[in-house]
């Protein structure tokens, strides 16, 4: 695209790659081209092409509420923007009850039967062979022949006013268990990690699509225009398998993707000034590429090139903004112990203190990733025997988690802010025998018919449990929770119909949800 | 008078009609005859029409009202409906349900064995008579078990919900609101104008509550201290419409507060990290709506915060957990 020796932003290839924010005649625009498919085309040759004239004529006047779709569909909410200021807020369809999203995804799954589900009956028949009706039909990554069950590898008790069941590896968590809501019924249709997590961060299993902060962001805006509306932290060593996708855009434009802070150096990659530019000198350098850009837009009207200005100036804010918003040096002693956050480290602890900050800040989605949750036994690291890498895990997560909802709860924020723990499936309820053979470690396989997600805060039921597995905690039996309804859920609660937040592309009016019935669960609403 | 060698007597005339409005009305009852023998759901119409039959009804607080038709409704009414009729079936009313389709009634009450509606919903998924069809998301066993309960207890418009024991409780489902966007319009109207000003002004901080809502949100705190006592003025022509405020980390003094008692229909309120007096903190009792308060790192009198307390308000002074 650099070497196009056509002049910047009339390049076709650099007009699809990002479209920001557009005015509304272009939005109109822009949508035809992307909703007209041949076979709308040939439908509607007579009077297609006069409706693309006067919808070019008319779309300047598309009013505040919604725009009628232009290829004949239901009417839509109208998200066009200034192009200036592609990432300005806007309102909700109906009265939010979150105004925003902290995500703390368990990257590789963690084990329900080792957190959250009590299963006595499991723990009876621990070492025999499953029953052969757990194995027809299903599709697994590792088990083979008939595996064993497998007990809890931890011991269980009751905590809370409801008496919910927890096991001892959340000991600073449980504090919280009447702060938040039990989804015990989470089913998923994806059986391997880099699908699975796509589906439940993006609404499918392929790559491509929007990520839920992209939706959000796209849907809402953000209110700090200093700092991205979609925020990224990661720890646990390692990206997740699904790659930075699980945070893209998809087919909305790019300025609605996640962005990945980093935890030491600079928190956004290329953001800073190199040593010898000083901020006036980058001022100064804004203003000519500023100048050259408007003179561009003058000439040729691509909205893009505003946004591009947008951009850039956005990026120049930033660089003061992010840096304050990261930097946990400045929080109290007293803060940093109860997070266990340690300033210079990569831990999840840190970011969860830089998530509260981010919060305060206006942020609209937060996402972290904690990884190493795979224990398929297949190492110590991935091991559940008591003391190996799950006990670690759960070390690593337990304190920050409960900091995180005590903060938030202390400063009033809980009122307002969604809180979603989960991964990307569960796990079996028998041994994995990597290659038919007894392992030296425990672990088990990964299941995606039951899985065990948690979620606090604005507008949830607290303290409740909803749904509930089997006898072995293998299968839902009551109340199942599919990832599209978790999906209409929070999107609910943020104050949209899922049907409504919508994006026209390839033909089809695309959701979060996807095309399969959603449905908000309703009874955890508070 | 040429004319009168062609000349048909009136009365022929006459004659012929009559006999010919005989022969349609003789050939309607008798096709009529012919079909409702066929047709029994057309004899009942015409029964029913005739007031040859009872009136069949449904009464709104009936186990078929809350229970039956929202299933139906949910599962069937899309093909046999107002706007389809396959098999001349429509379940979208207790009478039409009653009158069946095609085939004669779907009904048989008291009878699930007899009862074509049930039979259907409940053959095997592989059986290609099974309703829903196949291509549709099958019908949930819980709904099934609403429609046998419901015929085996003789089918009534008129049973109340209560009298079905054991029907599994309701799915809790969401209602979703269309935006009215000439209501919201009209709504706006008065404001609109400064709120667009303001918008400009303060860019990102003043949003309406919804698409469906005139009421406004103001989030001051992301413009820290340079937000002032006079920007909070420049807002008060809004004060009625404010139900959300965070001026958290402003440069707010206790001169603002009679600003801010003026937004009588706030609901949150976010004052951390202010330089306030305990005083000026007592009169937001006055705001009969207000929910939820917050005064982190502001520093207010212990009182202060009971005397909310006791009216009902969530107050956060980062001491509780």
């Amino acid at each position: 695209m650099a070497k196009s020796d056509k002049p910047l932003g009339t390049s076709p290839d650099h007009y699809s790659v990002r479209v920001g924010g557009l005015t509304a005649a272009t939005e109109v625009q822009q949508r035809l081209l992307q909703a007209q498919t041949r076979r709308h085309f040939l439908g509607t040759c007579a009077t297609g092409l006069g409706a693309m004239f006067f919808a070019t004529m008319l779309g300047g006047r598309a009013s505040a509420g919604s725009a009628a779709a232009s290829t004949g569909g239901e009417p839509r909410l109208n998200f066009a923007r200034d192009p200036a200021r592609p990432l300005a807020p806007l309102p909700p369809q109906f009265t939010p009850k979150a105004r925003r999203i902290i995500y703390l995804h368990m990257t590789g799954g963690p084990s329900q039967l080792e957190l959250f589900e009590h299963k006595p009956v499991l723990t009876r028949f621990d070492g025999r062979d499953c029953p052969a009706s757990f194995l027809a039909g299903k599709r697994f990554a590792f088990l083979t022949g008939t595996p064993k069950l497998l007990a809890s590898q931890y011991p269980f008790h009751q905590a809370g006013k409801d008496g919910n069941w927890i096991s001892d590896r959340l000991p600073y968590l449980e504090q919280h268990i009447d702060d938040v809501c039990w989804i015990r019924s989470m089913h998923t249709d994806q059986f391997n990690h880099a699908p699975a997590q796509l589906l439940i961060l993006s609404g499918n299993a392929r790559l491509g699509y929007a990520s839920v902060g992209s939706w959000v962001t796209y849907g809402l805006g953000t209110e700090n225009q200093n700092l991205p509306g979609f925020i990224v932290l990661l720890s646990g060593g390692t990206i997740p398998d699904a790659g930075k996708g699980l945070w893209g855009a998809g087919f909305l434009p790019s300025v609605y993707q996640g962005v990945q802070c980093r935890p030491r150096g600079a928190p956004i990659l290329y953001l800073d000034n190199p040593p010898t530019v000083s901020r006036a000198l980058r001022r100064r350098m804004l203003d000519v590429i500023d100048e050259i850009d408007r003179q561009t837009h003058a000439e040729f009207g691509n909205p893009e090139t505003v946004t591009r200005i947008a951009q850039y100036e956005m990026a120049f804010r930033m660089q003061l903004a992010a840096s304050d918003a990261m930097d946990i040096h400045r929080e109290p002693a007293a803060v940093l112990a109860r997070y266990g956050a340690k300033p210079g480290e990569s831990s999840f602890a840190n970011n969860c203190l830089v998530a509260r900050r981010l919060a305060e800040r206006g942020v609209r989605f937060i996402q972290l990733y904690h990884a190493g949750w795979d224990s398929h036994g297949q190492a110590a690291s991935f091991a559940l025997n008591p003391g190996l890498g799950f006990a670690d895990r759960c070390r690593d997560v337990d304190q920050p988690t409960a900091a995180l909802i005590e903060d938030l709860k202390r400063s009033g924020m809980l009122e307002d802010t969604l809180l979603v723990w989960g991964g990307e499936f569960g796990r079996t309820s028998m041994r994995e025998n990597r290659g038919g053979q007894l392992m030296k470690w425990v672990g088990r396989d990964h299941n995606p018919s039951a899985f065990t997600v948690w979620i606090a805060g604005g507008g949830v039921k607290a303290g409740m449990s909803y749904g509930e597995t089997d006898d072995m905690g293998y299968e839902v039996v009551r109340d199942r929770v599919e990832v599209r309804d978790l999906h209409a859920t929070m999107l609910y609660l943020l104050g949209f119909d899922y049907h409504k937040l919508n994006y026209p592309y390839q033909g089809l009016e695309q959701k979060l949800t996807g095309v399969n019935p959603a449905r908000v669960v309703a009874e955890i609403l508070a | 008078m040429t004319a009168a060698s062609v000349k048909v007597p009136a009365y022929r005339f006459r004659l012929s009609l009559a006999a010919y409005l005989v022969c349609v009305v003789v050939t309607t009852a008798l096709l009529t005859g012919v079909m409702m023998l066929f047709r029994p759901a057309l004899a009942y119409s015409v029964r029913e029409l005739l007031g040859l039959e009872p009136h069949p009804r449904a009464t709104p607080g009936s186990f078929y009202t809350v229970r039956v038709a929202p299933v139906l409704e949910e599962h069937c009414t899309a093909c046999h409906g107002k706007n389809r009729q396959k098999a001349k079936l429509r379940l979208d009313s207790y009478p039409a349900i009653l009158r069946g389709g095609r085939d004669g009634p779907v009904i048989e009450a008291g009878n699930l064995h007899d009862s074509e509606l049930f039979s259907r919903i409940t053959l095997p998924a592989s059986d290609d008579r099974v309703m829903p069809p196949s291509s549709k998301p099958p019908m949930p066993a819980d709904d099934a078990t609403i429609i046998r309960l419901w015929i085996a207890a003789g089918a009534s418009g008129v049973l109340p919900v209560s009298q079905i024991k054991n029907a599994p409780p309701p799915v809790a489902k969401v209602k979703f609101v269309e935006v009215d966007e000439a209501a919201v319009e009209r709504a706006r109207a008065g404001q609109s104008e400064l709120v667009r000003r303001l918008q400009k002004r303060y860019p990102g901080i003043i949003n309406y509550e919804s698409r469906m809502s005139a009421n406004l949100e103001v989030d001051a705190s992301l413009l820290g201290a340079s937000f002032g006592d006079a920007d909070l003025r420049q807002l008060a022509p809004l004060s009625d419409h404010i139900v959300w405020a965070d001026f958290s980390g402003t440069a707010l003094s206790d001169a603002s507060i009679e600003v801010i008692l003026t937004m009588k229909n706030l609901r949150a309120l976010r004052l951390n990290n202010l330089h306030l007096r305990n005083s000026t903190i007592l009169p937001l009792s006055s705001l009969k709506g207000l929910r939820s308060l917050t005064v982190v790192g502001t520093p207010i009198a212990a009182e202060s915060i009971s005397t909310l307390r006791t009216e009902g308000v969530r107050v956060y002074d980062g001491n509780n957990g």
